[in-house]
């Protein structure tokens, strides 16, 4: 099945109920999501935020109480849907009685890889992080950094294509940084889309093309951070506009992000502008401001998490 | 051809773990430890028919042939293997289910082509499969040794290791249904302990359901006995039919104990698809 999109995530919900208590928390709240195949993106938000449930219902680790979401096209909560994606988990625990290599073949043989291509694949991996020393050494050895670059190469091993990772460069030197970055550069040349889980606005900024930024389990802002950086684009300030609506204008290419008093929707063009504003209007949604809009992604980042908004 | 491939990696990944743990080793260690022991305590002397353990001469050679001591022997020797061999299996088993179930382990393995149901069973069969091996070379070990001494070779003796290996099965389902619930090891060693503890006093029944005063009490005594697995009542036949050749029913106690195995597995598996890592 061919698809324009490697992840599409149709208002996801997540809610947590304590046992015994009966109380519930909204990780994930109504999260809709595309990402295009062959970027590189980058999900962005305070601690809490529901980006670490998101990327695991993506992954079928946690299963969603509402909504759907799919990889390839494939509903995400069957097995064979995973087939292409390559995972690096933050905070991973790598059993330590394996060696680099012995982990390596693990992984790529519950990735479905025959013996003899883990075999064929293995010194290239290692080589390729920078790790081809170090392959008959029980990972109980390795330093933080190296298990990461280690993690990455179990990511990569079955040639995925789509890499999601959280926090891929925590705990590597700046150094290790760019050689991350130049990998990941190379699989994005040959069609991978990379989909990263950080914190760190300045990786998510130098590195991705796109970001979602999430707040309090939902998406406070999405778009390409060049769109959103720029100031060529326009800001509308509008209120009194339902959730659903927000998906419509999205879809135009639109992006959004919730404000104390309704919504900032950031437009590219004066005509796109324009439109958006006819279609708010004809909803009965109220135009508040509109101007040129410009800033800095850590701008960007601090007004859509500490601005209350809501739905 | 993939599932099974997987399949086999989590088994091999079960031994690697068991064995970096010292769990392997750790337990062909204190098998061959009683193996050991028997080869020194037992001395036997059958041209002259005399019988001794650590040299002192039995005084039941005068009442027993030799044959018939040694089917004794026999009998008390698969019964305290029966235990010792079950309860070491128990404890060997217990973290290797929590283990895989670590933030940031079963986040990996859960993002793999794989299904939940498989995960699962992979380690389920790696562990039986650890303590099968340990177990045939428990009781062959110490088999080979009492026949080689006394020149006596009584294969019933051998029929310890399915039932060894039946009891350690279904045990394992509950070891795998706590690590599951609970993700705790120390849990999941006390509640198939327990189980097997609380079986031989259940397995009273008709002693109790006569000293029961009323008819719930008794309904429950004997509920609990049919729904939890039988692994004394096993035990009991195990060291009868050494002994005396004569089983008064097998078949009871394995089928309710299959039950109850079959049930609890199911369980688990539910459990564990249904469950957020």
């Amino acid at each position: 099945m061919s698809t324009d999109y490697a992840i599409e995530a149709d208002g996801l919900e997540k809610i947590y109920r304590a046992r015994f208590r009966g109380r519930e928390v909204k990780a994930v709240s109504n999260l809709t999501l595309r990402v295009p195949v062959g970027v590189k993106y980058g999900l962005l938000g305070p601690n809490g935020a529901g980006k670490t449930t998101f990327v695991k219902m993506l992954l079928s680790a946690v299963h969603p109480t509402a909504g759907s979401a799919r990889l390839f096209g494939k509903d995400a909560h069957f097995p064979q849907s995973r087939s292409p994606i390559g995972y690096l988990p933050e905070n991973h625990r790598f059993p330590t009685y394996l060696t680099g290599a012995g982990m390596l073949d693990f992984y790529g043989a519950l990735a479905g890889l025959p013996g003899h291509d883990r075999q064929k694949r293995i010194p290239g991996m290692l080589r390729l992080v920078g790790l081809e020393d170090w392959g008959k050494v029980r990972i109980k050895k390795y330093s933080k950094g190296m298990l990461q670059r280690l993690g990455l190469a179990q990511a990569l091993i079955h040639h995925p294509r789509l890499l999601i990772l959280d926090e891929p460069t925590d705990g590597v030197d700046p150094a290790g940084r760019r050689e991350i970055h130049e990998i990941l550069n190379r699989l994005i040349a040959k069609g991978v889309t990379v989909f990263i889980n950080s914190h760190l606005l300045s990786e998510v900024e130098s590195f991705c093309e796109y970001v979602a930024i999430m707040r309090k389990g939902k998406l406070a802002l999405e778009g390409k951070i060049s769109d959103l950086l720029v100031g060529t684009g326009f800001t509308i300030n509008a209120s009194r506009v339902s959730a659903p609506f927000l998906n419509e204008i999205r879809a135009t290419g639109a992006n959004t992000l919730r404000t104390a008093g309704g919504v900032a929707i950031q437009v590219p063009t004066n005509d796109h502008a324009n439109a958006v504003m006819d279609k708010i209007r004809a909803a009965g949604g109220s135009i508040d401001s509109f101007a040129p809009s410009g800033g800095s992604l850590e701008d960007l980042f601090l007004r859509a998490t500490s601005e209350r908004g809501g739905d | 051809m993939s599932s099974l491939r997987v399949f086999f990696a989590l088994i091999a990944d079960t031994f690697q773990e068991a064995r970096a743990r010292w769990l392997f080793g750790g337990l062909f260690a204190l098998s061959t430890l009683l193996i050991l022991l028997f080869l020194f305590i037992l001395q036997v002397d059958v041209a002259a028919g005399a019988v001794s353990v650590l040299g002192v001469p039995s005084a039941v050679r005068r009442v027993y042939s030799i044959q018939h001591f040694v089917n004794i022997s026999y009998s008390w020797v698969g019964a305290g293997i029966y235990v010792f061999g079950t309860f070491l299996a128990i404890f060997a088993s217990a973290g290797l289910v929590p283990s895989i179930l670590e933030p940031g382990r079963i986040a990996l393995l859960l993002s793999k082509p794989i299904g939940r149901t498989i995960l699962l069973l992979g380690r389920y069969v790696g562990n039986l499969l650890i303590v099968i091996l340990n177990t045939i070379y428990l009781v062959t070990g110490v088999w080979l040794i009492i026949a080689y001494k006394t020149n006596i070779w009584e294969y019933r003796f051998l029929f310890a290791i399915p039932i060894m290996i039946f009891v350690f099965a279904v045990l394992l389902c509950v070891v795998l249904l706590v690590g599951v619930v609970s993700e705790s090891a120390a849990l999941a060693v006390m509640v198939p302990v327990s189980l097997s503890l609380l079986s031989a006093l259940l397995a009273q029944h008709q002693f109790m359901i006569k000293l029961l005063d009323s008819e719930w009490s008794r309904r429950l005594w004997m509920g609990l006995y049919w729904i939890l697995p039988k692994v004394f009542d096993l035990g009991k036949e195990l060291h009868y039919w050494i002994l005396i050749d004569e089983p008064t029913d097998w078949l009871t106690p394995i089928w309710t104990s299959a039950v109850f195995g079959i049930v609890v597995l199911l369980s688990s598996i539910i459990i564990f698809r249904k469950r957020d890592y």
